[in-house]
């Protein structure tokens, strides 16, 4: 009974987070519409029959349904329930020879019958969401005032409005506090009937924290010091130091960089070439975190790093730069239009997604069929995509770069002037003059080639190419051009007066909008991204998609006073990572709880931490730090040999394709996503492949013998190796069962060609236990 | 909990049980697609849908899962012809180009890519009637054309663009830029595979990989295990076809007890914690790799088959990737991807922009006997009721010439075809004008025919969805239609 009563309280406390706010998407109806009429309504009679249309043809539109019924010049085109009287399923159908549309070419037989059908079962248009009125192809809120529907969307949906300031809710057990997290926590454990689980013990928790922090566990070094340390604070000591360590910067900059879909360069194709200075970028992200770089520069640096003055930010734009660039292989119009909308959808899909969690992308071709996003909006900010360029920039002092580009000039001159004098000499037609004048020029090539002046380096970032609003491109096709969508920020987020962007192009403004204290997106994104680094989920397990079809957050009234003190504490991130691992919710122990289990096998309230498989580059790390080979050098360019290298595997080159080098196998063997796209989460796949790595791989039998190297050299005998081997991977003592197993597999006759501790040591690198973190 | 006893032979070791057998069984084993979304962000600890169901089943990304409806087939062996292979000089005979010739009547005045303002020009090779469908082949397929009374023709296809790199991507992904993850990547998380000592879905060339490479097999943003394993059929030693293989250290004898003493560490572990599904699926995966080792290297050691039917195939490198292929789908492998490749060249077929004649014939020679060995040996061992092959390139050739001698891409109409589990026998589907530039009757997007090989093998194509970054994606993108014409 007392179960049952805590199950619906539970259940109660969850239900809402899974019921969008709009609820069409589920209708039958709505979705034909969506599906199987409206794209071809767009794609084929738009053109001549839509707002949008260049020339109206026959005083008939047919984007709304309103329009339809009331027709034009030979009267309505709609009559719902009656597909025979409908003029739009005559002319669709070629049954009157003085009426056939679309006039080019019939449509396909099956594309008929769904227009028939729809038509049949009373032509649903769903209700307005759509700028205009109706549902209506794009059109911006403001022309005619934004649907009822929008607004209220706007009005309600938790993420859209303003964070709020909650108060920390009282608890019955105040002896769990650490911090103001722990309220929140607490609070709702304590509605659901469940209790937290017991502290994680000190070994346990300073292994995850050294994780979480830093990629890297404790040494046995480290973890002595932290249980024999008896002053007040310890725990605070032990943050403290992780978060000074430059460590941290490279653990956290990896997590960003999925986001940012970074690689360095090698795409598929004609894409195919690398971007030399990548790395420019990852080492940006890594010292900007380092350095405490306040959340709001570091999104303004990405976007418009070029145009902030005084900032040394323009690397920081890699973030844009680095984006796949797609191309057409023959030159084709439709596949050039194509190429160009897909890289635009690129910087918009990883823009919106990374720091807003929105799926702006859905509004590329028709009105986002969830959030108030018109694709009016879409195309309001890809026009600032579109008046930007890719700019390798110099990175080095004007007279450097000034010099070096001259004397390259000059080579480049002399060089052709004496190909072209050749050729002539070939054929005998050289004067005396000319030939003496030939020999000054080899001359001066030889010595200019011998001197040459210092070269300098370069940093992939964008440049403002230009000041022009696009047209919005009807079904997302750039050839079709709908209305013109002045550059503005989302209707979504900046209600009221939206000022347009005229100035270059726009970014400037874009970066201030979305680093603004007052877009309720930008700070709920960031904490949560935090929150789900630590803890393997975030508050919202949507991290990339706020909107409607997201989830809902767990923990709201957490998650704004997470995003609250990030702006309160001058948007130092380094501040709210400290308050998460202090808290006692960050330190309680992973132990598994049948009751807990029972009503909240999700733990999304947050009754214990839960255990999770380390990212591949805290896995191999960690295997480098046990063994004693971490090459601890920060940043540079990167690793192209990543299995026969000590270096952290953030430093690895990462091919855009996943095809280029072995480590891009290795990497995605071990679920390491594809450089292609943003990634919200990494997904943990459980492969044979991965074990036959474990046994067989060169990496794998190398880092074991290393391992037993160092046993040998740091412990006496096999018992004490034992111990020293459990305390350095595991940071606990071995049990007496796993001593007498290992005893036993040791005392084993070897024969083979590695001894039997370095197969011992194999196993225990490869165990799961290894691959966790508790 | 017993262990494997150390001095257990290998290949007893290899035939034994699963130690997943002996574990603790866990959940109800959601079979269930639907739950994807939903199981992606609950209490799996991370895993996403499908797996997540298979965790909760079998502790197998892999595992078997149940389809939307009753299958028609249970393998794809996709034959996958890159560079666009003419449909005029193939499987479309359109005697009208021969009255034609050398016009350019108004219906084939189309733009092509390279914009090529010639006339028609005839078939350098000879058709004739086959089978008792009495379908017309043209001469550089002799083999094929034997069996044309087993096959499902499609000629209405057509695809977005005429380059190659796009519409290559189309035909394998369903997108014309490579951040898509591809058929059989869709195919294997929808379905799982039915052995699990052998990748779920193995893509093979000789020599190159069709251009796109690893985007033609890859998971973009599904799960690893979707992934295909590709192989290089013509460098490859069946010992070493697929990463670390082979111990270089350690006999077998050796390793097992060094995986014993693992799965044993690993066990003390699970003691200690109870529930953690994870470490199970982590247990039998490493018990799965265990087998792959000697599973692996028997599949693709084509020197075990009798020699009969190494002749039946014959001696090309697309044949023995043909023979490779059936050997998969006969222990279970769910998807195949053979592309063709003669020298070294992503996109063989592309040859046709110069040599109709020298080019196709030699293209066609190299893999028309493997595809006939290949569609009769699934036949005569009672497989090719479960198999759908799929023949095909990313676009065909336009009827008109380029220069003298060669035909530009033509992405308004070519043709396919189907043979096999669920689809009609001796049979032609849809049709492009008179001269075999545009596909004009029952037209056949990618999408079409991919919504018609997910719904072969049982899956709707609306409903195999993936949740990723807060959208749900389909291999059909918004699109496609289940062509219900070729279901027999």
């Amino acid at each position: 009974m007392r179960r049952a009563n805590r199950f619906t309280r539970v259940a109660m406390l969850l239900v809402a987070g899974a019921v969008p706010v709009a609820a069409e998407p589920d209708d039958p109806a709505v979705a034909f519409f969506e599906q199987k009429v409206r794209p071809v309504l767009a794609e084929h009679c738009y053109k001549c029959h839509s707002a949008g249309a260049e020339r109206l043809k026959a005083k008939l539109r047919l984007d709304s349904r309103e329009e339809m019924l009331r027709g034009g010049d030979s009267g309505p085109a709609l009559v719902p329930g009656k597909p025979d009287e409908s003029l739009l399923i005559r002319a669709v159908g070629y049954l009157d020879s003085d009426l056939e549309m679309p006039p080019r070419k019939k449509l396909p037989q099956r594309t008929i019958a769904d227009l028939r059908t729809w038509v049949e079962h009373g032509a649903v248009w769903p209700a307005a969401r759509g700028g205009t009125g109706a549902g209506n192809e794009p059109g911006s809120p403001d022309q005619a005032g934004a649907s009822d529907d929008w607004k209220r969307v706007r009005r309600e949906h938790w993420a859209f409005r303003p964070v709020r300031r909650p108060q920390a809710p009282s608890v019955e057990d105040d002896t769990w506090i650490a911090g103001e997290i722990d309220r929140f926590v607490l609070a709702k454990l304590e509605a659901g009937g469940l209790k937290p689980a017991s502290p994680a013990g000190p070994f346990v928790w300073l292994r995850r924290v050294h994780l979480s922090l830093t990629g890297v566990p404790p040494t046995p070094d480290e973890a002595a010091d932290f249980v024999e340390d008896d002053g007040p604070d310890p725990r605070q000591k032990v943050v403290d130091r992780l978060l000074a360590s430059p460590r941290f910067g490279e653990r956290w900059a990896r997590h960003w960089l999925d986001v940012a879909r970074f690689n360095d360069g090698f795409g598929a194709g004609f894409d195919g070439g690398d971007k030399p200075f990548a790395w420019r970028y990852r080492d940006w992200v890594v010292s900007s975190l380092n350095g405490d770089l306040p959340y709001d520069d570091f999104v303004r640096h990405q976007i418009a790093g070029d145009l902030i003055v005084g900032a040394d930010a323009v690397v920081a734009t890699g973030f844009l730069a680095l984006g796949p660039k797609y191309t057409s292989d023959g030159g084709d119009p439709e596949a050039r239009a194509k190429a160009e909308a897909d890289t635009l959808e690129d910087r918009m899909d990883t823009t919106f997604r990374g720091f807003q969690a929105l799926t702006v992308a859905c509004a590329r071709c028709h009105d986002h069929k969830f959030d108030p996003i018109p694709a009016e909006d879409y195309y309001s900010i890809a026009g600032v995509f579109k008046n930007t360029r890719e700019a390798d920039l110099p990175m080095a002092p004007p007279e450097t770069v000034k010099r070096f580009d001259e004397h390259q000039r000059r080579v480049k001159d002399l060089d052709k002037r004496i190909q072209g004098r050749e050729k002539q000499q070939k054929k005998g037609e050289l004067s005396d003059d000319h030939r003496r004048e030939l020999e000054s020029w080899k001359a001066e090539l030889a010595r200019a080639r011998a001197s040459p002046p210092p070269g300098y380096r370069k940093a992939h970032a964008v440049a403002d190419a230009g000041n022009k609003d696009m047209h919005v491109a009807l079904r997302g096709d750039l050839r079709k051009k709908g209305p013109i969508a002045p550059r503005r920020f989302l209707w979504l987020v900046d209600a009221g007066e939206r000022d347009t962007w005229k100035q270059g192009s726009g970014r400037r403004q874009l970066a201030e909008h979305l680093a603004s204290d007052e877009n309720p997106l930008t700070a709920r994104v960031a904490v949560n991204r935090i929150w789900q680094n630590h803890f393997g989920q975030g508050l919202v397990r949507s991290p990339s998609n706020f909107g409607t079809l997201g989830e809902k957050p767990s923990h709201p009234g957490l998650l704004d006073w997470l995003a609250r003190e990030l702006v309160a504490r001058g948007y130092s991130t380094k501040a709210l990572h400290r308050e998460v691992v202090l808290s006692s919710t960050f330190g309680m122990s992973s132990e598994f709880d049948a009751d807990n289990d029972a009503v909240d096998g999700d733990n999304r309230l947050l009754w214990r931490m839960s255990p999770r498989r380390l990212d591949v580059e805290a896995w191999r790390d960690s295997l480098l730090a046990v063994t004693g080979e971490l090459d601890r050098r920060l940043g540079g360019a990167p690793e192209r040999d990543l299995l026969r290298s000590g270096r952290r595997t953030l430093y690895s080159v990462i091919s855009r394709n996943g095809d280029r080098f072995e480590s891009d196998v290795f990497l995605r063997l071990f679920d390491f996503p594809a450089a292609r796209l943003s990634n919200e989460k990494r997904e943990i796949s459980t492969v044979p492949q991965q074990f036959l790595f474990l046994l067989n791989s060169p990496f794998m039998i190398e880092r074991a013998r290393r391992f037993a190297q160092r046993l040998e050299k740091e412990a006496g005998d096999d018992r004490m190796r034992i111990e020293r081997a459990y305390r350095l991977l595991y940071g606990r003592a071995p049990s007496s069962r796993e001593k007498t197993v290992a005893e036993a597999f040791l005392a084993r006759a070897g024969g083979a060609a590695l001894s039997m501790w370095s197969q011992y040591a194999q196993a225990l690198l490869s165990t799961h236990e290894f691959m966790q973190v508790q | 909990m017993k262990f494997l006893a150390h001095e257990r032979s290998v290949r007893e070791a290899a035939a034994a049980p699963t130690r997943r057998d002996m574990l603790h069984r866990i959940g109800a084993g959601f079979g269930s697609l639907g739950l994807a979304g939903v199981l992606a962000d609950a209490g799996l600890s991370a895993m996403p849908g499908a797996m997540a169901a298979g965790v909760a089943g079998s502790a197998s990304p892999l595992a078997p899962r149940a389809p939307h409806f009753a299958p028609r087939a249970k393998h794809v062996i996709q034959l996958f012809m890159p560079g666009g292979p003419s449909q005029v000089d193939t499987f479309d005979h359109k005697p009208d180009i021969q009255k034609f010739a050398g016009q350019r009547p108004k219906s084939v005045d189309r733009k092509s890519l390279r914009n090529t303002k010639n006339g028609l020009m005839p078939s350098p090779f000879g058709f004739e009637r086959h089978g008792q469908c009495g379908k017309m082949v043209s001469d550089i397929f002799p083999h094929v054309a034997e069996l044309v009374d087993d096959i499902s023709f499609i000629h209405s296809m057509y695809t977005d663009i005429p380059e190659h790199a796009g519409a290559i991507l189309m035909m394998n992904l369903g997108n014309i830029q490579p951040n898509r993850p591809s058929l059989g990547s869709w195919l294997v998380y929808g379905l799982g595979s039915e052995n699990r000592d052998l990748p779920g879905f193995v893509s093979m060339s000789p020599r190159a990989q069709p251009r796109g490479k690893l985007s033609n097999w890859g998971n973009a943003f599904l799960p690893g295990a979707y992934a295909g394993t590709y192989v290089n059929i013509a460098q490859m030693k069946p010992s070493a076809a697929i990463p670390h293989l082979k111990n270089s250290q350690l006999d077998p004898g050796k390793q097992r007890v060094q995986a014993d003493l693992l799965a044993e560490l690993n066990h003390l572990h699970l003691e200690r914690r109870v529930s953690d599904r994870r470490l199970e699926a982590s247990i039998e995966a490493m018990e799965l790799a265990f087998r792959m080792q000697f599973a692996v290297p028997d599949v693709f050691d084509v020197e075990k088959e009798s020699k009969p039917t190494r002749e039946l195939y014959g001696n090309s490198e697309f044949a023995k990737g043909c023979l490779i292929a059936r050997r998969l789908v006969e222990r279970g492998v769910r998807v195949v991807q053979l592309s063709h490749s003669i020298d070294g060249y992503d996109i063989a077929w592309d040859t046709g922009h110069g040599d109709i004649k020298g080019g196709h014939a030699r293209l066609a020679h190299a893999c028309d006997q493997g595809i006939a060995a290949l569609i009769k040996d699934l036949k005569q061992r009672g497989l090719f009721d479960d198999t759908l092959v799929v023949w095909g390139g990313e676009f065909g050739r336009a009827p008109t010439s380029e220069g003298k001698k060669g035909r530009d891409h033509d992405h308004y109409g070519f043709t396919v075809f189907m043979a096999g589990g669920g689809v009609k026998r001796g049979y032609s589907y849809g049709a492009t004008d008179n001269f075999g530039l545009t596909a004009v009757e029952n037209r056949v997007h990618v999408h079409d025919l991919h919504a018609t090989i997910l719904h072969l093998m049982g899956l709707d194509h609306e409903r195999l969805t993936y949740r990723y970054s807060g959208r749900d994606y389909r291999l059909t993108d918004v699109k496609g239609s289940v062509i219900g014409d070729v279901i027999a």
